[in-house]
């Protein structure tokens, strides 16, 4: 049998494995799908505090107030309630602030006088407290500026970088198909080697007149092709049910065939050091977790200081979500240009290559 | 009766104690989420920005140390106008703030402006730094808008009049925030006994059925039932020996608190929490019945459970379809429980979360036990 025979015979057999268990690949697509809602619940955290607005005093200025902290840079989700519905809610942990418009609000502004606003914040968590505290001067500013008050001397004036925000869902939804590259060709491919040593099959393939390592390589190249077809399916929901179409089609087929292959070539990895089926799953999936947040999946890397960023460029998850992002939505959220980050996803495809191939054949070589 | 229950309990024990692969299988999740957390941490809250004084009048060294002095939300660095340009591109800095040449005469004027260049790449740290910027600007011509001014003034019946004719009288539900990394570290809890117990349990019984050690249990004297109840007891036990040293530890290094009246509701939710997820891999387990396949079924089954129940997310951020699915979720209860436990005074709903995690209970262990025994007596 010649070499190429050999890989298409692996690639056969996996096949039919993978046919057998049809939980395994239903599981594996849901994985994938899983982390795509999973970090659009967390960007429905990010923005718009659930806020009660008690209106106690009704006149325009009141309502010129309200409006100024609806559009406070998406701080708020207003709700007018009852002053006692208002503090039931934010005692039962449904609301994160408070806003009391008090009586008389309006004329006293109207005559010149300043009002305290009284705003009840439930402070259970610092980084929600922070972003009521920093927004409510931003609303204050707009709603002196639009009700023409005199003696205001300054106001920010800003200029974006770029021509248009990015939702931040849009954003992870984009980052997180790195993500479900890692977990569902890592775990197919780990499982794939883990089985040949678990069932004793990597002695009988030591013992064949072909390296054994060539019939491995057509397993990978089926659990390859698995994961492809679940990355295309959770790259058609970003694009259907999300909405976000890619700008740079090209480089997004690049980017998510490095992805798998590197991906494959790791769970490769880990399968043939780990040797077992059981704990690969979780053990890729934990590791996941924290490359995902270190690549820039929420924002650019670069700005969250020199170790984290550095510590990332260990990671193909950093380039892989550089490209991504690129490709949907032209963004470069890292400093390296977009072409860097494709060669260094080729590097890293290499390096797990020949890294999972070494590897294995040590371990075979037991 | 109870010696057949702790019986088949302690080999449980023993099986996980001689398997280091399924124990590493139920911790990386939660280690994962936990490492995790701690980058979060570091990276909530402060974002570098580049500060470039142009005017030198004292209006703008004053509005200079108003930015300076906001270190919780800024990580400043203050350099001329060429650098702070290749910050901006290089992305050492995600913002530039220019305090213009000519800012005096312009305030005398109140014309001035504070202007921001933004790297707008997207609107979640964006807007935080928006937020802080036009805080800075407020709190020039009204230093009561400044974090110290919402905390100490009208709050403390100290009111200035302002141009902007309104101030903030914060009131803090409670004495302290509770930090970032301290509110979350919660959840990562809720996942270890998740995790321990859904894919712990699930793995022992998928095992049982696929080496065939169904066949000998059932086989034994004593009735099934109480073999059932041993298997729960085992995951329940499992849990709280990887648990109770990580809260010891939490505990005493203060990362929870808790008043100590609370303790017994706290360890109440921990069992019930615990109880429920054995349930449900008890039946994962055994409907599964193949332990390569049974790791990523838990490892799903988890994570939508953890998400679906407020860990890492806050539910009331949610939209209202998505909170009616949140509570159904048992793991919602728990969540919410251990936090009222840990940064509430007092132990409203907890009553609840207990029941509701009660309930959840009683169900997983009388539907595990139904797939648990059909799949042994196959």
């Amino acid at each position: 049998m010649t070499p190429w025979g050999a890989v298409w015979e692996g690639l056969r057999a996996e096949t039919a494995q993978l046919r057998r268990s049809p939980l395994l690949l239903i599981l594996a697509v849901i994985q994938a799908v899983t982390f795509l809602l999973l970090v659009s619940l967390f960007g429905l955290t990010g923005s718009r505090a659930p806020t009660a607005i008690v209106d106690q005093d009704g006149g325009p200025a009141a309502g010129r107030l309200v409006a100024d902290l609806a559009e406070a840079h998406r701080s708020f989700s207003l709700r007018n309630m009852p002053a006692a519905a208002a503090d039931a809610a934010l005692r039962r942990g449904d609301l994160v602030a408070v806003i009391t418009i008090p009586h008389g609000f309006s004329a006293a502004v109207q005559r010149g006088d300043t009002v305290a606003l009284p705003v009840a914040v439930d402070n259970v968590d610092a980084d929600l407290t922070d972003d009521v505290q920093r927004a409510l001067p931003s609303a204050i500013i707009a709603f002196g500026h639009q009700m023409g008050f005199p003696g205001i001397r300054l106001q920010p004036a800003e200029r974006d970088v770029l021509p248009h925000d990015t939702d931040f869902i849009p954003y992870l939804v984009v980052s997180a198909l790195a993500l479900d590259a890692l977990v569902v060709a890592g775990v197919l491919a780990a499982i794939a080697v883990a089985r040949e040593f678990e069932a004793g099959t990597a002695r009988v393939l030591a013992l064949s007149p072909m390296h054994p390592l060539v019939p491995l390589s057509g397993r990978l190249l089926a659990t390859g092709m698995v994961s492809l077809a679940a990355m295309g399916i959770t790259t058609a929901l970003v694009v259907l049910l999300y909405h976000v179409v890619p700008i740079n089609p090209a480089e997004l087929i690049l980017g998510l065939f490095a992805c798998v292959v590197i991906f494959t070539c790791v769970g490769a990895a880990v399968g043939g050091m780990i040797r077992r089926i059981l704990p690969v799953t979780a053990l890729i999936f934990g590791i996941a977790l924290p490359l995902y947040i270190d690549s820039g999946a929420l924002e650019p890397e670069r700005f969250d200081g020199d170790i984290i960023w550095a510590v990332a460029h260990a990671s193909p998850v950093y380039y892989a979500v550089g490209v991504l992002e690129h490709a949907f939505h032209s963004l470069h959220v890292t400093p390296e240009p977009v072409v860097v980050d494709l060669l260094a996803l080729a590097g890293w495809a290499a390096v797990a290559l020949v890294g999972a191939w070494a590897l294995m054949r040590r371990r075979m070589a037991r | 009766m109870m010696r057949g229950i702790l019986a088949l309990a302690r080999l449980d024990l023993a099986l996980w104690r001689r398997s280091p692969w399924t124990i590493v299988s139920a911790l990386v999740p939660p280690l994962g989420m936990a490492v995790l957390l701690a980058m979060l941490t570091l990276s909530v809250g402060r974002q570098p920005v580049a500060l470039v004084v142009e005017g030198n009048g004292p209006e703008a060294q004053s509005m200079a140390r108003v930015l300076e002095s906001d270190t919780e939300a800024y990580s400043l660095t203050v350099t001329d106008a060429a650098t702070a340009a290749g910050m901006l591109h290089d992305q050492t800095a995600a913002a530039v703030i220019v305090i213009p040449p000519g800012f005096d005469q312009a305030v005398a004027t109140h014309q001035a402006t504070l202007d921001l260049t933004l790297n707008n790449v997207d609107v979640d740290f964006a807007d935080d730094i928006r937020r802080t910027v036009s805080r800075s600007a407020a709190e020039f011509d009204a230093p009561q808008l400044g974090i110290q001014g919402e905390l100490a003034g009208p709050s403390q019946g100290v009111l200035l009049p302002n141009p902007y004719r309104v101030a903030v009288a914060e009131l803090p539900l409670r004495q302290t925030n509770v930090d970032f990394m301290r509110y979350q570290v919660l959840p990562a809890l809720v996942l270890l006994v998740l995790s321990v117990g859904l894919m712990g349990t699930a793995l022992l019984s998928a095992r049982d059925v696929e080496q065939g050690t169904a066949r000998v249990l059932v086989l034994s004297p004593q009735p099934a039932w109480r073999l059932v109840a041993g298997r729960f007891a085992g995951g329940v036990a499992v849990c709280l020996v990887v648990l109770v040293p990580i809260l010891v530890i939490a505990t005493l290094l203060r990362v929870i608190a808790p008043p100590v009246e609370h303790w017994p509701a706290l360890l109440a939710v921990f069992v019930a929490t615990a109880l429920c997820a054995a349930g449900l891999g008890a039946a994962l387990g055994a409907w599964i019945r193949r332990a390569r396949v049974v790791a990523m079924a838990a490892s799903i089954v988890a994570t939508y459970l953890f998400f679906l129940g407020g860990g890492f997310t806050t539910i009331a951020f949610l939209p209202g379809w998505l909170r009616a699915i949140s509570a159904a979720v048992p793991i919602r209860y728990a969540i919410d429980g251990m936090r009222q436990c840990l940064f509430y005074p007092d132990l409203r709903g907890v009553g609840t979360d207990l029941l509701v995690l009660g309930v959840t209970a009683v169900v997983a262990v009388m539907v595990g036990s139904l797939t648990v025994r059909r799949a042994w007596a196959s």
